[in-house]
């Protein structure tokens, strides 16, 4: 195999000793592990192509992998499988800025591409934190989010256009330029399929133009209930903020003890921070009506950043949360789900309630607008009780979040991570529906194999206890 | 136990931070270069920790490769948002490879040359000669002795000066400065000069423009005897028992001289500053660090004094040695910002390593033309472009510079101090 993908690639592209192996045995979950059996990196479309058909005549079971920051144990493979690390297909090969589209290569990482389009007033809008590492092959993928999807829509609603190679290595593209030409919404069904129907090679997406003006806001509450009620009060005012994230006490501090502090009060029980865009006008009477409802719920202070720097400092502190969790304790369980946003002050009394009785440290950072929660654990491994702990709680944690109406993943996918969740919000037969869709592209289950739908849960094979 | 095991692990373990969210990725130049996460921060910290649990030991190769091609930048430390010491962890790491598998022959000649000052200094010595004959530009070029002559060619002094446009390659030798000309304060700050090895030889008009322009912002700047090599290269080897030795004697030289210690070579100024730790924090060793800045450092804090219009557009190109290691940022800015009408610009990936990081570009050629290569490739898109490009390390002046001309450009590199040192020159005050 490793002779065989060397012809390919070249053999300088292809990875095989077990240290180099070692570096691609997590994505940014470190609490899965798995050694591949091979990572091959193809440098173009066509080798691409070929080693996907070498899987396909070998029958070798194949994962693709961008930046590896994804946070469900998604791009990490098996030993008998072979990772297709996609990082060197990082090209821009198109923008058109009358029609707003650009067309690149999976491997430009996310941020790359709203500064090259930046010249021309445009930018790319799903920000998913990890917007500076992570690239748009995996944003597709996992159907990536970001603080200003609130407003704007997750990558799903950016994507117009995909070049596939299937895993029976046929070349298929999906949508046009001006979107779904025919019925069903074919793009819109590979975006969030998190590996499982083929790697995207090419796709083109929809640009939109920088809003004329931006007002961003921070708000400190002495409670966590307080700020959650402000969220749900924002939106009931029929404004829908550009984004509307909120921190609590124990995010905040790590953060502010990092290179990205950012002057968020570090004695206030949560932060909200809330961006207003669009005209001038518009955005100062959206303003004034969303610090009278801050400060009816009990914020504290309410600050607009008063230069670009500053707004950009306040939104790096928020984005690089996640990573300054090391400061708390070496190992971190990051959760993703969602409740409807009326439920907020109920579930994050119950995160609390369940952090208190298993005495763990949990900090939460999130994008409340959305309802999508992501309760950080902080732990230490070498401690398998408390590493049992954690695990019980983030199952309790989800069943809470299921319970109050919502769902297991907002954004960061189901993966090999959240995969045992899966029987909580669907049935049997939804499921089977599911990997029904996914044979449709994946006869053999070869792409992304083990990831996101629980097969024992499944109508049929609960049906044949043979195959148990 | 190495020394190397006894300093990973435990609550200091400098490298428990790391969460594996890979915000580093995108800040790593052989990242950037090669897209693979054995040559990223995130990918090297799990080979530093399979190092140090004795998962994966010192003679394998791949864990080795892999380890070695790390430029050492530390362009990572400060994107980290949990503040992972990669830097101390590469250190370590390095000791330990180094204890167990020694040096590549190739690394050990060179910097067995660099340990005696008897060795280097004839060494660099013929280099100028051989610089001074003009042949190592004639041979610059683009393949391996084309990019080594390119370097030689780039040491010399670059910048023109006077009307007629003479190079200042036949300056003398030493400019020995009247204390009287200078503007100097009763009482000013005294300076001792680190002249390193490479400082002192093939960029001897470095160490004079220092020289010059403090003592035009008030400092007294003083000779010292019985310097040496400050080590750093060694360091970086893993071989902390030479850069030891080369710090004790730079300590007992500089021990007690001038109110600071300056040095114009960021790579120097990074382990100079770190002597205490390199040296198990001797209280002498750690005197003399704390005293250390680099010439940027100190002409920012004198003002510094503004000098006489240079005409010139100049792309800064910030050190790593310098921004990372040091966390000095603004000092060469507002040195350069000291010259009027001269037009001063950051170019994208300013701030991304060159690819030289010591004796690396000797040692890993091809890495370390793939990590440059975007930085010139920049520069030659730059409109307009760029005349000068000027930074504060030997290594970078070399490494840019030979990638300049292997690229067909015609564009002078210099370091902040020249370009001051030729400003104040045009004063016409005396300087």
């Amino acid at each position: 195999m490793v002779d065989a993908l060397g012809r390919i690639v070249g053999p300088r592209w292809v990875r095989h000793r077990r240290a180099e192996l070692a570096t691609y045995t997590m994505d940014g979950l470190p609490t899965r592990e798995s050694y591949p059996g091979v990572v091959v990196m193809p440098g173009s479309t066509a080798e691409v192509r070929e080693v996907v058909r070498l899987m396909h005549l070998t029958g070798t079971p194949f994962v693709a992998r961008g930046a590896g920051t994804g946070l469900s144990g998604g791009a990490v493979a098996d030993p008998d499988a072979v990772l297709i690390a996609l990082t060197r297909l990082n090209r821009i090969l198109q923008v058109d800025p009358r029609r707003r589209r650009a067309t690149l290569q999976p491997g430009v990482v996310n941020a790359r591409l709203s500064e090259a389009v930046l010249p021309h007033g445009l930018h790319y809008v799903p920000d998913p934190s990890s917007q500076a590492a992570c690239t748009v092959g995996g944003n597709v993928a996992e159907n990536a989010g970001g603080p200003h999807c609130l407003k704007y829509g997750v990558t799903t609603n950016h994507v117009v256009e995909l070049e596939v190679v299937l895993p029976d290595a046929a070349v298929i593209r999906l949508g046009s330029r001006q979107g779904e030409p025919w019925g069903p919404d074919l793009v819109g069904l590979f975006v969030g399929s998190e590996g499982m129907f083929g790697i995207a090679t090419e796709i083109v997406v929809r640009l939109e133009p920088i809003p004329s003006s931006v007002r961003t806001m921070l708000a400190d509450f002495s409670t966590v209930r307080g700020a959650s009620e402000a969220v749900s009060a924002i939106i009931g005012a029929g404004i829908v903020p550009a984004a509307l994230e909120m921190m609590d006490q124990a995010c905040v501090e790590a953060v502010e003890a990092s290179i990205y502090a950012a002057g968020y009060p570090t004695d206030a029980a949560a932060v909200l921070l809330v961006e207003l865009d669009g005209g001038a006008d518009a955005v100062e009477a959206e303003a004034t009506t969303v610090e009278t409802i801050l400060r009816a719920r009990g914020a504290r202070e309410v600050r607009s950043a008063s230069t670009p720097a500053d707004r950009a400092r306040l939104w790096q502190g928020r984005k690089k949360a996640f990573g300054a969790m090391g400061r708390i304790a070496p190992d971190l369980a990051v959760q993703d789900a969602v409740v409807p946003r009326s439920a907020l002050p109920d579930i994050m009394d119950r995160i609390e309630e369940i952090r208190g009785r298993h005495h763990l440290a949990i900090s939460n950072v999130f994008h409340a607008g959305d309802g999508n929660l992501h309760p950080n654990i902080s732990f230490d491994r070498r401690d398998p009780e408390l590493a049992d702990r954690v695990q019980v709680a983030c199952r309790e944690i989800m069943a809470a979040c299921v319970a109050a109406g919502g769902s297991i993943t907002g954004e960061h996918g189901v993966g090999s991570d959240k995969i045992d969740y899966m029987p909580l919000i669907f049935d049997g037969d939804t499921l089977s529906a599911m990997r029904a869709v996914r044979l449709a592209f994946d006869p053999d289950e070869r792409a992304n194999p083990g990831k996101v739908v629980p097969l024992h849960a499944c109508r049929e094979w609960r049906a044949t206890p043979a195959a148990r | 136990m190495t020394t190397a095991e006894r300093r990973y692990g435990g609550p200091s373990d400098p490298l428990a931070p790391c969460v594996h969210c890979g915000f580093c990725l995108p800040a790593c130049p052989t990242y950037l270069a090669t897209g693979d996460e054995a040559d990223s921060p995130r990918g090297r910290i799990v080979l530093m920790r399979a190092l140090e649990r004795n998962e994966i030991g010192a003679d394998d190769a791949a864990l080795a490769q892999h380890l070695d091609a790390c430029l050492g930048c530390r362009g990572c430390e400060p994107v980290c948002p949990s503040g992972v010491a990669y830097g101390r962890g590469l250190e370590a790491a390095r000791e330990r490879l180094f204890e167990e598998r020694g040096l590549p022959p190739l690394a050990r000649a060179v910097l067995g040359m660099f340990r005696h000052e008897a060795l280097w200094r004839p060494l660099f010595t013929a280099a100028r000669a051989l610089r001074a004959t003009g042949l190592p530009r004639w041979m610059a070029g683009a393949g391996r002795t084309g990019f080594g002559m390119g370097m030689l060619a780039a040491s010399r002094q670059q910048i023109r000066v006077g009307a007629t446009g003479a190079t200042r390659d036949a300056m003398p030798k030493h400019v020995t400065l009247s204390k009287a000309k200078g503007p100097k304060r009763e009482g000013g700050p005294t300076v001792a000069l680190f002249k390193g090895c490479v400082m002192d030889t093939l960029f001897r008009h470095v160490n004079d423009a220092t020289r010059r322009t403090l003592e035009f912002n008030g400092y007294d700047v003083l000779e010292v005897e019985g310097q040496g090599c400050c080590g750093a290269l060694h360091e970086h080897a893993g071989d902390r028992e030479t850069a030891a030795a080369l710090a004790r004697t730079n300590v007992a030289a500089l021990a007690g001289s001038g109110d600071y210690i300056v040095t114009n070579s960021a790579g120097c100024g990074a382990l100079l500053k770190d002597y205490g730790h390199l040296l198990h924090h001797d209280a002498e060793a750690a005197a003399v660090g704390a005293k250390v800045r680099d010439v940027s450092e100190l002409l920012a804090m004198a003002g510094p004094r503004p000098g006489a219009p240079l005409e010139l557009n100049v792309a800064y190109d910030a050190p790593c040695h310098l921004q990372h290691a040091q966390r000095v940022h603004d000092a060469p800015l507002a040195v350069l910002r000291a010259i009027p009408l001269l037009q001063l610009r950051l170019l994208p990936d300013s701030d991304h390593c060159c690819g030289s990081a010591g004796i690396y570009s000797l040692l890993r050629p091809a890495m370390a033309r793939a990590v440059l290569s975007s930085k010139i490739e920049a520069i030659a898109a730059a409109r307009p472009r760029p005349g000068i490009v000027t930074t504060g390390n030997p290594g970078c002046l070399m490494q840019i510079g030979a990638g300049l001309i292997a690229a067909g450009l015609d564009i002078a590199v210099a370091h902040p101090v020249e370009l001051l040192d030729e400003s104040y020159r045009r004063l016409d005050r005396g300087y």
